[in-house]
């Protein structure tokens, strides 16, 4: 990939806005027993808000470490890595209670880290997958312009 | 139709493009083969620098006159572009290095056709060839065919009448859409066309190869990539899908061939080596498009001659039919289109200058030097054959040349003899590789490396945006940065030198190649050969005493040497784009490269009312993209210039949302007409 900085914040907020946040209304809407208990759900709302944020956070990072590799790209595996990174880190934060929105109890044990990753595993892969191709043949000027949406 | 004796008058040029000594005639009496070359068995021997001793062939037939080329290494032209077989008519040129060969129309009666230019042929000395004086003027090699068609009609206009080609007996035809090339260009162009929606009869395709790929795969072929080896593109580069989704890798899981590129994607180019298709996977994709698409209904197989604005805001384009049914003036035809695409690729093009030099001074040692974009497999096959030392000087250290040593460490399996001499300017160390800000290009083996031929950003990013902002001169600093010869980084590329440099047969030299000599032969066990002199960095002089020298620097392409792009610079004084090199900080503007073009890829001087000329490819470089003569470029070209058609909305191009786009893009993968 070769992302733009703004390109990487669209990409992300897309990918946020159209395959995160739908999948992860309905985690929890499995994870509540099939009943909208928006206490539930909002953990996991918060909890991938959190994980998006920090990552715009970081695309600044990316977008420095891309300007030192001399094809100024990012390979997909880099993508992969991070993406996991940035999981672990607000998974971590969170567990520690260092998060003031997110309740810590909800990130105990091996059932909260158990939760909480094949939550984030259900969000990866299909935003994962869209990223290798699949977005160009709905946007089909996305792959030129560094991941921004829109006209050339 | 022209009835025998089948007459060609034939003139020697000299280096500068002018006849040497008076025209003779060719006559040729009844039908057959008629080899043309510098071997003694020719049917008609021609002397000469750089013509191959089976050269090309004439074949005449009661309903036709063909030429064929025999696979020669300076390739065979008829009126200005390389061929391989095609139909002539009365009037066209056949040029060979040193030689010109004009078709005659027939003679008016029987009696008078061995009576040319007033000379009486001996009817004793009449065989089935003969070459005979003739004192006809010598004329300039162009202007000739200039001078029947489209002469009349174009000739010093700017801006023609349709009324007046209509008038001029020559079929006109209208279309709303012309692609000018017929390759690669041309085929991406129309793929983009069809897939906004425009329908195939709104569209006609020129050129003079039946297969988009044709030329391509002919330089393939020739720098020794066969259909099974793979080419330096990445596997969304799809020429045959516009949306380049799903890429090559996914499509051999799916035909069942490997799995593997899939995860070199996943980790190229740092945590795995670059995925790159086969060259006939990727043919074999553009065959199934074209079905698709409806190309064959599309194309004419026809030589491009002219294009003018008509007085109406439209382009009329004069061609030449290329076989097919019709014969004599009925092949000269004009189109009129509102919007035309350019995509002529590399116009002929030329070695660097010593190379050129040499096959001129030394024509008989033609065997021994081949650049690699020429046909050469001789070399290997003579190399490969013969039963003893071989040494071969391989010049240049871009990706041809990776796939020549590669080629030579093949040959080596039939004879372990054979040596390579890697000529380098300059080494470079593994700290010495270009840099551009604060990236440094990798070096491996004195070479740098890259995936591709331009670093990846420059094709969808940051780089891409900077430079189409950027203003001519700054476009200029940043292409001479960002360029210069690499290869990709292949472990078995790196293995044959590591491993060549280890047991002996692997050397490189680093200096600049001062004179290239001819080695006569000396008996059976010394065969003729090449001296490569050096002047190497650490100031001596080496020789080297070489059997072959293949060399690698390219080819350079120069588009005044297309006729019909001259005549378009000429006639409407076209921009040119530019060179730009570094001296003491300030960019200085070098030579003339491509035609300036908008960063939509339109051509503002041949703008006419709302008709609209685009261009793509290699004639475009310097303009608004690095890679122009890439498979992505050339789609991004395209995609830029349809978007450009639908954004001004005067030729019914309909824009490509999100949802037209996944429709379109759902039809393609059923493989459902566009």
């Amino acid at each position: 990939m070769t992302l733009t900085f703004a390109g990487r914040l669209q990409t992300r907020l897309f990918l946020f806005l159209f395959i995160g946040l739908p999948i992860t209304c309905l985690y929890g809407f499995a994870v509540s027993g099939w009943q909208w208990d928006w206490r539930v759900i909002q953990v996991f709302v918060w909890f991938l808000c959190t994980i998006t944020g920090f990552g715009l956070l970081l695309d600044p990072v990316y977008i420095f470490l891309q300007s030192t590799r001399w094809d100024r790209d990012w390979p997909f595996a880099y993508q992969f890595f991070f993406s996991w990174v940035e999981f672990g880190v607000v998974f971590f934060v969170a567990r520690a209670g260092l998060v003031p929105y997110l309740p810590e109890v909800a990130f105990q044990g091996s059932r909260g880290l158990g939760i909480a990753t094949l939550h984030f595993t259900l969000v990866f892969v299909p935003s994962f997958l869209a990223l290798l191709g699949p977005l160009q043949a709905i946007f089909i000027r996305w792959r030129f312009k560094g991941g921004q949406f829109g006209k050339l | 139709m022209i009835p025998f004796p089948v007459r060609f008058r034939v003139r020697q040029i000299g280096i500068d493009g002018h006849t040497i000594g008076p025209s003779r005639i060719l006559l040729c009496e009844d039908p057959g083969v008629f080899l043309i070359g510098k071997s003694e068995d020719a049917d008609v021997p021609l002397s000469g620098d750089a013509v191959s001793r089976r050269h090309m062939s004439l074949l005449m037939t009661d309903d036709e006159v063909r030429v064929r080329d025999e696979s020669s290494t300076n390739g065979t032209y008829v009126n200005g572009t390389r061929v391989d077989e095609v139909v002539l008519s009365a009037g066209d040129q056949i040029s060979i290095p040193g030689w010109l060969l004009e078709l005659l129309g027939p003679a008016k009666n029987a009696a008078s056709a061995t009576r040319i230019g007033g000379v009486e042929v001996d009817e004793s000395l009449v065989s089935r060839l003969i070459m005979t004086d003739d004192d006809a003027a010598p004329s300039s090699p162009l202007s000739s065919s200039r001078r029947t068609f489209p002469g009349a009609e174009f000739d010093g206009k700017d801006v023609v009448g349709v009324e007046a080609l209509r008038a001029s007996g020559h079929p006109v035809d209208e279309v709303r859409f012309c692609a000018v090339g017929g390759g690669l260009g041309s085929f991406i162009w129309v793929d983009h066309l069809r897939c906004y929606g425009i329908a195939a009869n709104d569209i006609k395709a020129i050129g003079t190869e039946g297969v988009c790929y044709q030329t391509y795969k002919r330089y393939c072929k020739n720098s020794q990539i066969p259909d099974h080896e793979r080419l330096r593109s990445n596997s969304l580069s799809r020429p045959d899908n516009i949306w380049g989704f799903p890429g090559y890798a996914l499509r051999e899981v799916g035909k069942g061939i490997s799995v593997k590129g899939v995860f070199q994607v996943f980790g190229e180019p740092t945590l795995s080596e670059s995925y790159t298709p086969r060259a006939g996977d990727v043919f074999d994709s553009l065959d199934k498009e074209a079905a698709r698409i409806s190309w064959p209904e599309m194309f004419v197989k026809a030589q491009v001659l002219g294009l003018r604005k008509t007085s109406d805001g439209r382009y009329a384009v004069a061609y030449k039919l290329w076989g097919g049914e019709a014969s004599g003036q009925e092949r000269n035809r004009y189109v009129i289109a509102d919007v035309v695409h350019l995509s002529t690729g590399y116009p002929a093009t030329r070695f660097v200058d010593d190379f050129q030099t040499f096959i001129t001074n030394h024509p008989d040692a033609r065997a021994q030097v081949a650049n690699a974009y020429e046909p050469h497999d001789q070399m290997y096959i003579e190399a490969e054959r013969r039963d003893g030392p071989v040494q071969v000087v391989v010049r240049g250290r871009g990706i041809v040349a990776s796939r020549i040593i590669q080629r030579l460490f093949e040959a080596r399996k039939k004879n372990p003899n054979i040596r390579i001499l890697h000529s380098m300017r300059t080494p470079i160390n593994a700290r010495g590789g270009a840099v551009f800000r604060m990236a440094r290009r990798l070096v491996r083996n004195n070479v740098e490396i890259q995936p591709f031929n331009w670093p990846k950003s420059c094709w969808g990013g940051d780089l891409r945006v900077e430079y189409e902002d950027a203003d001519e001169e700054q476009r200029g600093i940043m292409l001479t940065q960002l360029g210069g010869t690499t290869t990709a980084e292949r472990s078995d590329w790196i293995g044959i030198v590591d491993r060549g440099t280890e047991e002996g047969w692997y050397r490189p030299v680093y200096g600049n190649i001062s004179d290239l000599a001819p080695l006569p032969a000396q008996g059976a066990n010394q065969p003729a050969g090449v001296q490569v002199s050096i002047d190497t960095v650490e100031g001596n002089a080496e020789k080297l005493n070489a059997d072959y020298l293949v060399d690698c620097t390219g080819l350079i392409a120069d588009i005044r040497r297309s006729p019909f792009l001259a005549d378009m610079l000429d006639t409407y004084h076209l921009r040119r784009n530019h060179t730009y090199r570094m001296k003491d900080g300030t960019a200085i503007q070098g030579g003339p490269t491509g035609l300036h073009c908008t960063n939509d890829f339109e051509i503002e001087g041949l703008r006419n009312n709302t008709g609209r000329v685009y261009a793509a490819g290699a004639i475009t470089t310097g303009g608004p993209y690095l890679a122009v003569d890439s498979f992505l470029g050339l789609q991004y070209s395209a995609l830029r210039s349809v978007d450009h058609l639908a954004t001004e909305r005067h030729h019914k191009v309909r824009n490509l949302g999100p949802f037209r786009s996944l429709g379109g893009w759902t039809k393609w993968m059923v493989g459902a007409q566009p």
